[in-house]
């Protein structure tokens, strides 16, 4: 059982997560499907990273010297500065001021957000265990299974928006019907980078359901799988019928939209419990 | 669901670690019984770590932090003077921080007859 500080590491990772993807992901689904109304959206979540980011920082600091003194400890802090994690807290708050900068400059400006994104995504590839291993092919399958996990997060709340209005329902299904176009190669690509990082942190069947680590992938992976039986219902079901002109469709798509957030959040949940406090498989 | 999902957390917590283990030996060894306290004690860590913090109980009652100012890189092997509290079971618990950036932290004991 992890101690306090333990537990806030973790909280503040999965804030962390939440954070940096849901404010990537909105700029990524705002450039792809033209959203309107989404500053404050990813300014809020932007602003949650980039507290997250500082705040995992310094309670690293805490765990360096086993008590809340080394939160603000300016030696404790300086020598984490002079590695990875330091690289990887300049990464996040570059990279999340230049997306907020993004959304004041207008249309244009959601580039500048949409690189910015892509550095703070990047910082993920600087620490954690896929760091440790020292290889390219798996910090493009990390990479690309950031993105297209925040493609996927950050479509969700302005597709409910628009199908929580009876003006916009056209809306929300012809976005609904161009995501579900797009997620035919982002959520393949997902699962298959994402069962390849998992072989080679795991590496075999034994240490998946021997280890804790290996039990919490198998939990993770039934979340997504839930996940995928929503984004089926959607894809199948809701926006076909919502094109058609059901209006108890725009209803159910809602429901639907609001039971995938709770299921990301259990996720985003489970990866700080992996990525913080257990041990990979030796 | 809610009790599943508990169950399935606190299982994985029962098997877990806080934080990588990453010390090879150490001299006195770990749950090791002497005759005489040694004038200090040798610790070989896989890696090179930055010891940040470590604290030295004896017999559950007096703890103190070891002074670690000339202890200021990063390395393989420590070597920390003791003191002498008298015969019992001390426990050395460290903290520290890998070249890689993971907060590192362990706990052994030695017992002085």
């Amino acid at each position: 059982m992890p101690d306090a500080f333990g537990l806030a590491a973790i909280v503040t990772k999965f804030a962390l997560y939440l954070g940096i993807m849901t404010s990537v992901g909105t700029v990524m689904a705002t450039l792809m499907f033209r959203f309107d109304r989404t500053r404050s959206l990813v300014m809020g979540f932007a602003g949650l990273g980039l507290i997250a980011a500082m705040l995992a920082f310094s309670l690293r600091g805490a765990n360096l010297t086993g008590d809340i003194s080394g939160m603000m400890d300016p030696e404790m802090l300086g020598l984490l500065w002079t590695t990875p994690v330091g690289t990887a807290l300049l990464l996040r708050l570059v990279g999340l001021s230049l997306l907020i900068l993004g959304v004041f400059l207008g249309r244009a400006g959601l580039w500048i957000s949409l690189l910015g994104g892509a550095v703070a995504i990047w910082s993920f590839i600087q620490i954690g265990h896929i760091a440790g291993r020292d290889r390219t092919l798996l910090d493009i399958a990390l990479m690309l299974h950031l993105l297209a996990a925040a493609l996927w997060i950050g479509v969700l709340t302005p597709l409910r928006r628009l199908a929580s209005s009876i003006d916009t329902y056209a809306s929300a299904a012809d976005v609904g019907h161009r995501f579900g176009v797009v997620a035919s190669v982002t959520v393949p690509v997902l699962i298959i980078v994402g069962g390849y990082m998992g072989y080679h942190l795991v590496g075999s069947f034994l240490a998946l359901i021997g280890t804790g680590y290996g039990q919490g992938l198998i939990i993770k992976v039934v979340f997504v799988g839930g996940l995928l039986g929503l984004a089926a219902a959607n894809k199948l079901r809701f926006i076909p019928a919502l094109r058609a002109g059901d209006p108890a469709a725009a209803s159910h798509l809602s429901k639907s939209i609001s039971i995938e957030w709770l299921i990301i959040l259990a996720v985003l949940g489970m990866t700080a419990v992996l990525t913080s406090n257990l041990k990979l498989p030796t | 669901m809610k009790t599943l999902l508990l169950a399935g957390v606190i299982g994985i917590w029962a098997t877990a670690v806080m934080a990588h283990s990453p010390l090879e030996k150490t001299i006195p060894a770990n749950e090791a019984t002497i005759t005489q306290m040694p004038t200090e004690v040798l610790m070989d860590f896989k890696g090179d770590i930055r010891l940040t913090k470590v604290s030295i109980t004896h017999a559950d009652t007096h703890s103190m932090d070891m002074d670690l100012g000339e202890q200021t890189s990063f390395a393989q092997e420590f070597s920390l003077p003791m003191q002498d509290m008298g015969a019992g079971v001390y426990v050395v618990e460290w903290r520290g921080l890998g070249a890689d950036g993971h907060a590192l932290n362990g706990t052994f004991s030695f017992t002085v007859e």
